[in-house]
């Protein structure tokens, strides 16, 4: 069925690093300046290196209560002047925390910049921290599980399936918080969370637009010159493990039509050297439309509206996981499927053409993924956050068109689990699903309306 | 934060004389032909990246369906990926993957897109893929009924598991006696289970007409390529009759309508849908610089009031939905957890009446004006957004010229026009209120 690949032409417009400055000022905060002119727009990105990795224990959502509250209220305005600063600007402005940093990143008309500038520097030094403002926020990170878990409960597997995987790991924390961890969080521990782990050593600004690079640079140093260093030093991760038997969690939705499902194990690191034929082979795993997954579950049965497949790669190994759902009453032989072709790639592997046309697929795909400032901006701040640098753009175009079959069979070998090792969630109706769902393991049940993801 | 006794910044660049009559740049390189078959094709050349976006916008959606065969339209654009008599079942995907592709589409009340995403060295693959597609379906049983689960699991997915999406589907069934926007996109349960290849035929051949498509192209391809490629491709498909107007005109709503739902849930939910305008509507410019100031960010009206001031929303949105005929402006409420919707709406009711009667603040509108003009911009930064504003103003907003007149538009909207859009939408009379109650 499949004619013979075509490889495109490797087109280096794709893959280049477009011109930029970077420099470190004296307290650290690392500066990258990229100057792009097709709109009238400025994007920023700053990321500070921490995040939900450094919530006290039992306290989740600590990071991410302190980033939601940036912009409550900073320097000389509250809460909804600062809104008003920025949406009255037309801009964008929008603060969360991952696991291993906090996330800034906001869009502002280019004639507004120097407000910008003003309103990022209040929010990541002078945040008011006003305890009515905490109590809203925490109200509502709250209600935003609770409203998910109401029409979009598929949303939430990634932090079961994390914590079933991970346990008491960092990385099996929600970086959200959960319902409960986050009514454990006391404004006290906000404020510490901001002395301990946000400042400029910890941070990379990103400026990506149309700018003036020597105006913008002696702006940065204006306006955060004066920022301290991170009080505490940069929480450390231990390495995550694999799972020695496998694991299963039912969240029990009653009524649920379908079941959502999640198999996950214990994957990558950011270092991982096989990054190009990794992304070959997941690419034709569950990275596309055509991927074994979604040919199985999808295309070939109907079972699904669509099944895929992805590495999260961190500091320390991070999680791959398969995510699909089908009807309540194909939930069995909808996994089961799942589980079939993990073993078929596990065993069978890929084929030359198959390769071929990933390798097409992944290099025509990529420029659409870097096209804009703001995509620039959130890559290059990325890069910095893992201490890489331009070759893992530039050396990726090559190392895509190298990478061989025998690089693909490496790759799944060591980057594909075999099913002993796999956490499954299943978000589904507990009635109808428990007793199949025994086949694969001893089931631990909690409720979907439950204050916690494990 | 401006430290005392240091240097004041220097002003940087002088602002755009009015933002809003700002050129787009390369608006001046857009080029459009209509072959003789009544196919029309746009190109925005824009080789800033080497990729190209095309977009096929087809002339038909729900508003085209009848009773009995909802979700036709949906169902369909699934079918249009399920092979030809030249490509079997897949080629379509793999083909254009394996040439660095990748596609998508998307139906909805007036329209059916599809899009394709690829390296300039496939143009010539996707478009015979895209001509061959339009005129050489096959409409295989087996994969007719295995296409069935696929979207009875979206449905599943969007409105039995999504309370949200439930309630707005019981809504919309409400909030319309007669005209066809009263059907859900995605189709009723035993419809998904009951059109026949037959039904597929009959739409194929009466809606797919190249006079009633309109194809987009934006990014590494001239319009001369372009053009020469939908003459090679495009050309030989026969013109057919105009599809069958949409004649029904939904007649006019003198009473609230309401629906409450009970299901199992956390947190409440409270929906508006109000009688709005056709998307070509004059007032339109101004209908979307309310629903901005309305809903838009931490700062607008309603997010201000109701989950900053009372805490009683956890999130609002809004949306006009702009179509051929006049149909919709939503809003919608998630309520805080344990508040009820029958106090949310008297709140609500207070604060748009309120609008009505006395418009908006200068703050409200200029907030407004600035978020429309930002959300331009960044559409335009993509080709794949200018490929989606094209389409969607030649399709829906009277021609794609009218795009770039769209930030002249937009920065001579008045209060008064505001308060003008504001009384012709916000009429309780012409709405229906659905309320989701947790049991």
């Amino acid at each position: 069925m499949l004619k013979p690949a075509r490889i495109i032409e490797f087109n280096v417009k794709g893959f280049g690093v477009p011109a930029h400055e970077r420099m470190v000022l004296a307290n650290g905060l690392t500066l990258v300046i990229v100057p792009r002119r097709e709109v009238p727009l400025v994007a920023f990105q700053m990321l500070i290196r921490g995040g939900a990795v450094g919530d006290p224990p039992g306290r989740a959502g600590v990071a991410s209560l302190t980033a939601g509250l940036l912009d409550k209220g900073a320097g000389a305005r509250d809460a909804a002047e600062f809104a008003e600063s920025v949406e009255g600007a037309g801009g964008s402005f929008a603060a969360g925390a991952g696991p291993e940093c906090l996330s800034i990143n906001g869009q502002f008309l280019a004639h507004d910049q120097e407000r910008m500038l003003e309103l990022l520097a209040d929010a990541v030094m002078a945040p008011r921290f006003a305890a009515e403002e905490f109590a809203r926020q925490q109200l509502r990170q709250v209600g935003h599980i609770r409203s998910l878990k109401d029409s979009d409960p598929s949303e939430l597997l990634p932090l079961y399936g994390r914590a079933l995987l991970f346990g008491a790991h960092p990385y099996g924390q929600p970086p959200g918080g959960s319902e409960d961890s986050l009514q454990a969080v006391v404004l006290k521990d906000v404020i510490d969370y901001h002395r301990a782990h946000i400042g400029a050593d910890r941070a990379v600004l990103v400026i990506a637009g149309d700018v003036d690079v020597a105006w913008l640079k002696a702006a940065v140093e204006e306006r955060f010159g004066a920022w301290r260093v991170a009080a505490a030093p940069l929480p450390d991760v231990a390495p995550t493990l694999k799972l020695r038997r496998r694991r299963v969690l039912l969240v029990d939705s009653p009524g649920s039509a379908q079941s959502y499902f999640w198999l996950g194990a214990t994957g990558l690191d950011r270092a991982y050297p096989q990054r190009a034929a990794l992304d070959l082979v997941n690419s034709l795993f569950g990275g596309r439309f055509t991927s074994l997954l979604n040919s199985e579950l999808r295309i070939r049965t109907g079972l699904s509206y669509g099944a895929g497949s992805g590495f999260t790669r961190g500091r320390v190994a991070g999680e791959f996981a398969i995510r699909s759902f089908a009807e309540t009453r194909h939930s069995v032989r909808a996994i089961d499927l799942a589980l079939r072709t993990l073993s078929r790639l596990k065993r069978e592997g890929i084929t030359q053409e198959m390769l071929d046309s990933a390798r097409s697929y992944v290099i025509g795909q990529y420029p659409m993924n870097l096209e804009t400032a703001a995509d620039w901006a959130a890559q290059l701040a990325e890069l910095e956050l893992y201490g890489l640098d331009r070759t893992y753009i530039e050396g990726y175009g090559p190392a895509l068109r190298r990478a061989s079959l025998e690089d693909a069979r490496q790759v799944i070998r060591q980057a594909f689990p075999v099913g002993r090792q796999l956490a499954v969630v299943v978000i589904g109706d507990a009635q109808q699903v428990r007793q199949r769902l025994e086949r694969y393991g001893p089931v631990q049940q909690i409720q979907l309306a439950a204050g916690n993801f494990s | 934060m401006n430290r005392p006794g240091s240097p004041p910044l220097p002003r940087r660049l002088s602002a755009p004389a009015a933002q809003g009559a700002a050129l787009v740049p390369g608006q001046a390189g857009v080029r459009a032909l209509t072959l003789d078959n009544g196919l029309k094709i746009i190109v925005w050349s824009d080789p800033s990246i080497p990729s190209v976006a095309l977009h096929n916008w087809v002339r038909v959606g729900s508003r085209n369906e009848v009773q009995g065969l909802t979700g036709l339209a949906h169902f369909f654009e699934h079918m249009m990926f399920n092979g030809t008599a030249r490509h079997g079942a897949g080629e379509f995907d793999s083909l254009m993957e394996a040439q660095g592709g990748s596609n998508n589409a998307f139906t909805c009340d007036d329209v059916t897109v599809y899009q394709d995403w690829f390296p300039r060295g496939a143009l010539d693959l996707v478009f015979e893929l895209e001509a061959d597609r339009i005129q050489g379906l096959s409409l295989d049983p087996a994969l007719i009924e295995s296409e069935r689960g696929v979207v009875y699991s979206e449905r599943l997915l969007r409105v039995d598991d999504n309370n949200q999406g439930y309630l707005s589907e019981q809504v919309q069934a409400q909030a319309f006696s007669a005209h066809p926007y009263r059907f859900p996109t995605i189709g009723l349960p035993d419809d998904i289970r009951g059109w026949t290849a037959g039904d597929l035929r009959q739409f194929y051949r009466t809606y797919y007409a190249p006079n009633n498509q309109t194809i987009v192209l934006v990014g590494d391809v001239t319009h001369e390529e372009a053009f020469a490629l939908a003459r090679r491709h495009l050309a030989r498909l026969p013109r057919q009759p105009d599809p069958p107007a949409v004649q029904v005109r939904e007649p006019e709503q003198f009473a609230e309508r309401r629906v409450i739902v009970r299901r199992p849930a956390q947190l409440a939910l409270l929906q508006y849908a109000y009688k709005a305008p056709a998307a070509t509507d004059p007032l339109g410019p101004a209908l979307n610089l309310l629903l901005a100031a309305l809903v838009d960010g931490n700062a607008s009206r309603l997010h201000r009031l109701l989950v900053e001031q009372r805490m009683i929303a956890q999130d609002v949105a809004a949306d006009w939905h702009q179509g051929f005929d006049p149909s919709l402006c939503w809003f919608w409420f998630t309520l805080a957890e344990g508040v009820d919707p029958h106090a949310a709406r008297d709140i609500i009711d207070t604060e748009l009446a309120g609008i009505a009667a006395g418009g908006l603040a200068d703050a409200d509108l200029i907030r407004a004006r600035n978020l429309n003009a930002a959300n331009f911009w960044k559409q335009l930064s993509t080709i794949d957004g200018k490929a989606h504003l094209l389409g969607e103003f030649d399709a829906l907003r009277g021609g794609w010229r009218k795009l770039f007149q769209a930030p002249e538009r937009y920065a001579a909207v008045t209060r008064a026009d505001i308060s003008a859009a504001a009384r012709l939408l916000l009429n309780p009379r012409r709405r229906t209120v659905g309320m989701l109650l947790p049991c």
